[in-house]
């Protein structure tokens, strides 16, 4: 493997990270606050994919105009789910809470499967296979803006969880949530928009993918898994550690794909993921668990 | 208290009968369970359609299987959500046994249960060693089913993406290859036969009570005494080995099995979870009752709506287990047990 080779790869392994770190943050997000695994996580960056291509084809508007529209949209509907179904299995058996987001992802598969088929679709823009070179290494433009656009969003999500004064109210509710209820936090509320903010961003990494990404319905299983790997290696619960993981993910994934070809470069993570969840189930991040 | 006594004796003997068959409710899932195999079994007698005895066989099947992943989730609450792991694993085991080996079917998905029970040991030990409880073991089976999935593609012995068909040869009863319907189906049925029945030793045995104890409170349990990591690792041998069993004749049934077919999650809510999450987890009719619902209208969706348009099988599988949990967490049975006791109250104050 040459230099330039090497350094390519690397570019590209932190291009599909990004996305990657997007996805995971939303996942993380949820399970930190509301301690619940997210099964249909993938669902979500699905459905944000197809929110550009519907704005494409039938407004003629440019994939990334629609990020607004899916941060309302799915984000909206993310809460809506939230407050309506989990809310209600929040104290249940976690196998309760299990079949219920594996319905939900079954039920949105479903749904967009019916009204957009499943029929592999993609969009075409002008700029899908523009390519800029920069030191010797290409970058398409597509992925450099969704590279950039994720590290960006990462960044506002992070100050915003800092900073802000609902920031620190979803920090609290992590930290415990009765705790959080005695200083007069709307625990429910902050619930609701967590979910809402974590399925949010993980449509707008859908958008992302949009310009040069096939979209078929069951796509977002594949996403699910990546960030569950993600989540776990950068510990549970951990914002900047599902950064750091998706960065990582991403770089080992694009090397096993060089090595190994791309359809059993998922081996690699499954791999990781099983070696993480056996002997560091707390992840790179967390303490060691008694 | 006597009067009570006095008063049962002197009933008429249908009474014994009646207390036989329906005196709790333990008795009367079994009841009732034995009714819709006995009414299933009538069935070739009534229906000549091929189509809807299909539908009876696969009912029947999902039933097995359903009550393999019951004993698992639903009596011991282990987060075995990619359950199809072992289906896949024996329906693999089976045609290779006969394709490559020449060995019959009727051996081979016993054999087949037996490499799932053993792939079943294996998970449960690593898991146990590691300490993987709850989410984390939910995961772990999902990444093996991911992994697994993409081995099973690569691995040309065993067909590789294309899978593997059953070489069909004369319909031979040596081979467990038919020209009809019937056979298929008493074979399910006697398979649903051994289900209910080691389902219901389980449930009636200590081991059955551990596994009730640790899906309650798995730290109490331990706190008492209960093994917690024997009793979790015999609840997935039991489970794994009915589902690596019910595998096999899947295969034979369908006549083929493909990596992207069975390790597949959709497939896996549609096979494995739908049936005991709407019949009522952890119940002992519960996965009958949910396979009897879930089969047949789902073909009914699938031959009278999904032509035009498909996801609608999906959607219908989605709102079943979505309204299931929302709605009658106990499923059907639960439903069902809540009416009887209702029923049964008045009876016995009138004694």
């Amino acid at each position: 493997m040459s230099p330039e080779i090497f350094y390519q790869t690397i570019i590209n392994g932190l291009f599909t990270g990004g996305i990657y770190a997007l996805v995971s943050i939303g996942l993380t997000l949820i399970y930190g606050v509301l301690i619940i695994v997210n099964f249909a996580h993938g669902e979500f960056l699905m459905l944000g994919i197809y929110v550009a291509f519907w704005a494409f084809t039938i407004f003629g508007t440019d994939p990334y105009l629609a990020i607004p529209i899916a941060v309302l949209l799915i984000g909206g509907m993310g809460a809506l789910i939230q407050r309506g179904l989990i809310q209600r299995v929040l104290d249940a058996h976690p196998l309760n809470q299990i079949v219920l987001l594996v319905g939900v992802s079954t039920l949105l598969i479903g749904l967009v499967q019916f009204f957009f088929s499943a029929e592999p679709r993609s969009i075409h823009v002008p700029y899908e296979t523009e390519v800029i070179t920069l030191f010797g290494l290409r970058m398409s433009i597509p992925r450099l803006i969704a590279f950039f656009a994720s590290m960006l969003i990462s960044l506002s999500l992070f100050l915003f969880l800092r900073y802000t004064r609902t920031g620190k109210a979803i920090r609290a509710v992590s930290q415990s949530r009765e705790a959080a209820q005695l200083m007069g936090i709307n625990v429910k509320y902050i619930y609701m928009l967590t979910f809402g903010i974590g399925t949010a961003i993980t449509a707008v990494a859908g958008v992302l993918l949009a310009p040069n990404h096939r979209m078929i319905p069951t796509m977002g299983q594949a996403y699910s898994v990546i960030a569950f790997v993600v989540v776990v290696l950068g510990t549970m619960g951990n914002f900047v550690g599902a950064f750091i993981g998706g960065l990582i993910i991403g770089i080992v994934e694009t090397f096993a794909g060089f090595f190994l070809g791309g359809d059993v470069k998922i081996i690699a993570s499954m791999l990781i993921f099983i070696l993480i969840l056996l002997f560091r189930p707390s992840g790179l991040f967390g303490r060691k668990r008694s | 208290m006597s009067a009570e006594a006095t008063n049962n004796i002197t009933k008429r003997p249908s009474r014994s009968l009646w207390h036989t068959l329906f005196g709790d409710w333990d008795r009367t899932q079994i009841t009732v369970s034995v009714i819709l195999v006995v009414l299933m079994a009538i069935a070739p007698f009534f229906i000549d359609s091929p189509y809807f005895l299909g539908i009876i066989i696969l009912a029947a099947l999902y039933a097995f299987i359903g009550i393999s992943w019951n004993i698992v989730a639903g009596f011991t609450g282990q987060l075995l959500i990619a359950h199809i792991i072992f289906l896949a694993l024996g329906g693999y085991t089976t045609i290779v046994l006969l394709n490559v080996y020449r060995i019959s079917p009727w051996v081979g998905i016993f054999i087949g249960g037996i490499v799932a029970a053993l792939a079943g040991i294996v998970i449960a030990l690593i898991t146990l060693r590691y300490g993987l409880k709850l989410d984390y073991f939910a995961l772990f089976t999902i990444a093996l089913l991911v992994a697994l999935r993409t081995l099973f593609l690569k691995w040309d012995f065993v067909g590789g993406a294309v899978g593997m068909y059953l070489r069909l040869a004369n319909p031979s009863t040596a081979k467990m290859i038919f020209d009809t319907k019937p056979p298929y189906l008493y074979i399910a049925l006697g398979l649903l036969v051994i289900g209910i029945v080691i389902q219901y030793l389980v449930y009636n045995s200590k081991m059955g009570k551990y596994f009730m104890a640790i899906r309650e409170d798995e730290a109490a349990a331990s706190a008492l005494g209960v093994n917690t990591s024997r009793y979790k690792t015999l609840s997935v041998i039991i489970g794994a080995g009915l589902a690596g069993i019910g595998g096999g004749f899947y295969v034979m049934y369908v006549t083929f099995i493909d990596p992207t077919g069975l390790f597949n999650l959709g497939v896996n809510v549609e096979i494995v979870m739908a049936g005991p999450i709407i019949g009522g987890l952890g119940s002992l009719a519960g996965p009958i009752l949910g396979a009897l619902v879930n089969k047949p209208i789902a073909e009914l969706i699938r031959g009278f709506l999904a032509g035009e348009r498909s996801g609608i099988t999906l959607i219908v599988y989605g709102l079943f287990l979505v309204t299931s949990i929302m709605f009658m967490p106990r499923g059907l049975a639960g439903v069902f047990q809540t009416l009887y006791m209702k029923i049964k109250r008045p009876s016995r104050d009138d004694v």
